[in-house]
């Protein structure tokens, strides 16, 4: 069963109010989205580990949705959210860690085209996106970029670092 | 296989968190916006009884200096409190940018401010520093106990910029605290008002920046 709004806002409504089969139904199909939403953000072997992650948050937060607004852009700024941790995370700890996959089966729904990858490294400089596009993206090497680019390693390096530092502000101001 | 193992932990996950799920109610703004008010009020009264009421407010007659400030600095305070609270339940696409057209308009008073003192008013001369220590430790108080519950209501909610909430919770605390003590500060000129009044504001956004992030983040 493909998600729809409407649905999904019914049992998070009912959930709300302590419904557990319906809670269960909609984490089941929240994961589903949030598989496919991550697809285009994050390496593969990745994926499941940040569905539970946001998953958890989803759980914690319960309170924080508004039944009388839309679920899924609700669920899409917590997954965003735990995006941006996760990045920042991982560009704190080693910035040449980071991966961003291209989905082979992406879904790209409205929520999901506000924060695409391709849309925001439209907002980067150009020789910021470029290198962020084929170092985390294509997964070339540094020394690969370097001789695409012309640009030198060090210079590689540091638009990677500022690229990624201006994508999550980019992310959370979206 | 490992995708069934991954299945299988998800699963086992979901079902620990259907297990614990328990009613709970949908965070209202309603309730922590006028929880604001009242300890506004409370404050404006306190400060007042403590040093003296303004005698134009006793007299029923306000200065239009006063009302322009108290109306701006209840602006202020209520629409970027309102955007604070706003952002305790996030979604994406959704913008509540009340707060920016707030800022905006106050500032007009550092602005109007400068211009007074550079053409001439010396009310900064003459207000005495234990007048200017009254007037920010006054409105600092305040902006603290006003920062208290939205603090608390950010917490509950899910705010999605840690940073920029720290930033507004600030400016609301502080224009609130500001809008309290302009009950009774005696000092109507626009050099006054455009110097230390902001500056009161500014510390208090400066502090939630710093401060508020942290208790947050979830």
């Amino acid at each position: 069963m493909k998600s729809n709004e409407e649905s999904l806002r019914g049992l998070m409504q009912l959930a709300q109010k302590g419904d557990k089969a319906a809670y269960s139904t909609l984490l089941t199909e929240a994961g589903r989205w949030l598989s496919r939403f991550y697809a285009q953000k994050i390496a593969a072997h990745e994926i499941d580990d940040l569905v539970q992650d946001t998953l958890m948050s989803v759980h914690r937060k319960l309170s924080s949705y508004d039944p009388s607004r839309p679920f899924l852009p609700w669920l899409a700024a917590i997954a965003r959210f735990r995006w941006v941790d996760r990045l920042r995370k991982t560009y704190k700890h080693e910035a040449s860690a980071l991966d961003f996959d291209v989905a082979e089966d992406g879904h790209e729904d409205v929520v999901g085209a506000k924060i695409s990858i391709d849309r925001l490294l439209g907002q980067l400089p150009e020789n910021q996106a470029e290198v962020i596009r084929l170092t985390k993206i294509e997964g070339h090497s540094v020394s690969e970029t370097c001789a695409r680019t012309g640009q030198s390693e060090s210079l590689v390096k540091v638009n990677v670092h500022r690229g990624l530092k201006k994508l999550s502000a980019l992310i959370e101001s979206e | 296989m490992k995708a069934n193992k991954q299945m299988t932990e998800r699963s086992f996950n979901i079902d620990a968190l259907v297990e614990d799920l328990a009613p709970v109610k949908p965070i209202k703004a309603m309730p922590t916006l006028l929880t604001l008010a009242a300890i506004a009020v409370v404050a404006l009264f306190a400060i007042s009884f403590m040093r003296d009421f303004r005698t134009d407010l006793l007299t029923g007659q306000p200065t239009a200096m006063f009302l322009m400030r108290a109306g701006m600095l209840a602006l202020l305070g209520g629409a970027t409190a309102f955007s604070v609270l706003a952002m305790a339940q996030p979604s994406v696409g959704k913008h509540n940018n009340s707060w920016q057209i707030a800022v905006a308009f106050a500032a007009l008073f550092p602005l109007g401010g400068i211009i007074a003192i550079m053409t001439g008013d010396n009310t900064l001369a003459i207000a005495s520093m234990a007048s200017v220590y009254r007037c920010l430790g006054f409105s600092a108080i305040t902006a603290f106990a006003t920062a208290i519950p939205m603090v608390m209501s950010l917490r509950r909610g899910a705010p999605t910029n840690p940073e920029r909430a720290g930033w507004l919770t600030g400016v609301a605390a502080g224009g609130m605290g500001a809008f309290a003590y302009s009950f009774y500060c005696p000092f109507d000129s626009l050099a006054y008002t455009g110097v230390w009044f902001t500056l009161s504001v500014a510390i208090s956004a400066v502090a939630g920046r710093l401060i508020v992030p942290s208790l947050i983040r979830w």
